[in-house]
């Protein structure tokens, strides 16, 4: 059983334009996937549509979570199953600190896992494992006590999204360009964080355009998305092949 | 006759002469007035006063009074101030609130439970005096009326509350406060409004802040049907400053009203009023806030704001900031927005495991932070934001 199977799925808008065209994939533990496409093919689309995003149906296929079907589940409830998604582009929650965010998400979590109900995490451990968290991931402490993504820099709230999957702890992270607006160092941080949490209890599907995150998480598959569907697989390898040579072949083979 | 009946008999007769005010007159247009007969409430007291009337605030106090349809009782007066019912011969009633608006004539008329609050020269107050008032009465009403005398740096804080028996309790209350912050004190003042929802409130509150002087003002809404609350600041001396800081969340068929007025008559006086506000359903909220600046009050420093955020595609608020400028060195600034809570961020905190409600209580939390943060008392603040929060159903 894996832990993140996609079986066939299909996604389209309100409108019913059909974005993502039949897609296979399986993620399990201790594995990285890599999921490469150029602009507007699609890939954040396919991660809205796994983190259950209302506005993007699922018109056909399945999305199964540790075996369960989660495809009619809502966000919320996929994310206490344990789905984690790292947004391209995350909000800002004006007038909620980072801690205090934190602290609501795993509550919400806890509860749903205690059967719905209250199951707090007690102030100190939390406070403790958040400041440990932030000194691995190199987050200042003083972003802690700021309003969610409100007025950060873009490395800044892809660090703290990497910072709130360290928190919650899923089993399937899905990293949405997470590796865009970073700079060497940062990237290397939080290339580094998501490796260490890949292992016997979480697997991760990296989207990206760019090989440049994959040199330091070695994904162990790579799927080449172009036009809302998976056009080829392979190793590591691939990425490499894909820095050199682009999508173009297989986007003229689309226009053939 | 004694000044208290040629003061209730000359009230009455404006009371009767006023028409009740409809949307044709420009301070009502967006509150209309016309299911509302305030004679068809009972003015003959209740006959037991209540216990167990749910209340926000927990507070330790130097001071504590009950107010009922039947009555005020002083529970607890701390020493050395002034803190009992209110005469109707006091020299200082009516000067700030008379009788030349509906409303406040009705209160002037037949008010019969006041409160006095008279603070000597000096004295500071460590913990806040606190009125509850409760009505229970069904259709019955209860008029009350505030007078506080803050003597030269005085410095404490007075807190109200009102609230109801029962939720859907049908009542009517009229309420009216006159503050007067003297030369260098500092009184902060908290209304808080927990009525049934279908109550008719009407507050008309008044306050003279002289020289050197600082009004901290809060208010919360949170219950009553229809109404109007009126706030009027008077900056009377150089170096005066208020601020008000009110909070209101309604739901069903509430509808809440803010009228408020920064009356700047000295020079260098400053006021700063924020109101925010959350609407569910087909709630509705007006504030109306004037700013004046008399010909004298140069270097006045005044501000105003609403935001109201809406939680539901039938909710409504209106905001109609006013500018009255007489003075022209001055630095008058003022703001108003409408938002609704972004489907995006819901998406993004559920994503994190919250539930909707939650993520919703999470979104209105953070849309009053500001605000609570200019609230000084803690008690008071995290009243508020509890009741705040917990105004969002939970699923
Ligand atoms: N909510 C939406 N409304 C309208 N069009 C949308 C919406 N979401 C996505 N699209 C369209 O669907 C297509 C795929 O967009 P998507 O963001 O999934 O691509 P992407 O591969 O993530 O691109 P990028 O590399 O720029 O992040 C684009 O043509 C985009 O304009
Ligand atoms: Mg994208």
């Amino acid at each position: 059983m894996a832990l993140l199977e996609l079986k066939n799925l299909h996604v389209a808008l309100e409108d019913g334009t059909e974005i993502v065209k039949g897609v296979d994939l399986r993620v399990d533990t201790n594995e990285v996937h890599a999921i490469m496409g150029p602009n507007g093919s699609g890939k954040s689309t396919l991660a809205y549509a796994i983190a259950g995003h209302p506005a993007y149906e699922i018109t056909e296929g399945q999305i199964l979570l540790d075996g369960a079907d989660v495809t009619e589940a809502g966000a919320d409830e996929r994310a206490q199953q344990g789905l984690f998604l790292a947004f391209q582009y995350p909000y800002a929650i004006p007038g909620v600190t980072v801690t205090s965010f934190l602290r609501s998400a795993i509550n919400a979590i806890r509860k749903a896992r205690a059967g719905g109900v209250d199951d707090p995490v007690p102030v100190p451990e939390f406070r403790t494992e958040l400041f440990a968290q932030m000194e691995r991931l190199k987050v200042s402490r003083e972003l802690a006590s700021r309003y969610l993504n409100d007025g950060f820099s873009g490395g800044e709230k892809k660090r703290v999204e990497i910072l709130q999957m360290a928190m919650l702890k899923p089993r399937v992270a899905v990293l949405d360009e997470t590796d865009s607006g970073l700079d060497i160092d940062a990237l290397k941080i939080v290339a580094g964080g998501v490796k260490e949490l890949v292992g016997p209890s979480m697997g991760a599907l990296v989207i990206t355009h760019y090989q440049r995150i994959l040199n330091y998480i070695q994904p162990n598959f790579v799927h080449v998305f172009v036009d809302g569907q998976i056009v080829e697989e392979g190793g590591p390898e691939l990425a490499q092949e894909l820095e050199k040579s682009g999508y173009a072949k297989w986007e003229k083979e689309k226009v053939a | 006759m004694p000044r208290a009946r040629l003061a209730n008999a000359a009230a009455a007769a404006a009371y009767e002469a006023l028409p009740l005010p409809t949307t044709r007159d420009e301070a009502w247009r967006f509150t209309d007035l016309k299911d509302f007969d305030p004679s068809s409430f009972g003015t003959r007291p209740a006959a037991a006063a209540v216990t167990n009337v749910p209340q926000l605030l927990d507070l330790d106090v130097a001071g504590l009074a009950t107010v009922t349809e039947s009555g005020i009782t002083v529970d607890r007066a701390p020493e050395g101030v002034v803190f009992e019912p209110l005469s109707p011969d006091h020299q200082r009633l009516y000067e700030l609130v008379g009788w030349n608006e509906k409303f406040a004539a009705h209160n002037a008329a037949v008010w019969e439970h006041g409160l006095l609050v008279h603070v000597p020269k000096g004295h500071v107050l460590r913990q806040p005096l606190y009125v509850r008032l409760h009505n229970s009465a069904e259709n019955g009403s209860l008029f009350f009326r505030l007078l506080v005398i803050a003597e030269e740096e005085s410095r404490f804080t007075v807190i109200e509350e009102y609230a109801s028996a029962r939720p859907d309790l049908p009542a009517y209350t009229n309420a009216v406060a006159e503050l007067y912050v003297e030369q260098a004190a500092k009184l902060e003042y908290v209304s808080i409004q927990n009525l049934s929802r279908e109550t008719w409130h009407f507050g008309t509150h008044h306050a003279r802040v002289e020289r050197d002087a600082e009004l901290d003002w809060v208010a919360g809404g949170f219950g009553s049907k229809r109404g109007k609350i009126r706030i009027q600041n008077d900056l009377n001396g150089p170096g005066a400053t208020s601020r008000v800081t009110g909070a209101y969340f309604a739901d069903g068929s509430q509808h809440l009203d803010y009228d408020t007025f920064q009356e700047h008559i000295a020079p260098s006086t400053e006021s700063d009023f924020a109101f925010k506000g959350a609407l569910r359903e087909t709630a509705r909220a007006v504030w109306r806030g004037m700013i004046r600046v008399e010909p004298d009050a140069q270097k006045t420093n005044a501000y105003q704001e609403n935001r109201n955020l809406l939680l539901s595609p039938d909710a409504h608020a209106d905001s109609i900031p006013g500018l009255e400028i007489m003075a022209n060195d001055v630095r008058c600034t003022h703001g108003a927005t409408l938002g609704r809570v972004d489907e995006e961020q819901l998406f993004y905190l559920m994503s994190r495991g919250l539930t909707r409600s939650e993520a919703e209580r999470l979104i209105v939390r953070g849309f009053f932070q500001d605000v609570l943060d200019r609230i000084e008392l803690e008690p008071v603040r995290e009243a508020l934001g509890a009741a705040l929060e917990a105004r969002i159903p939970q699923t």
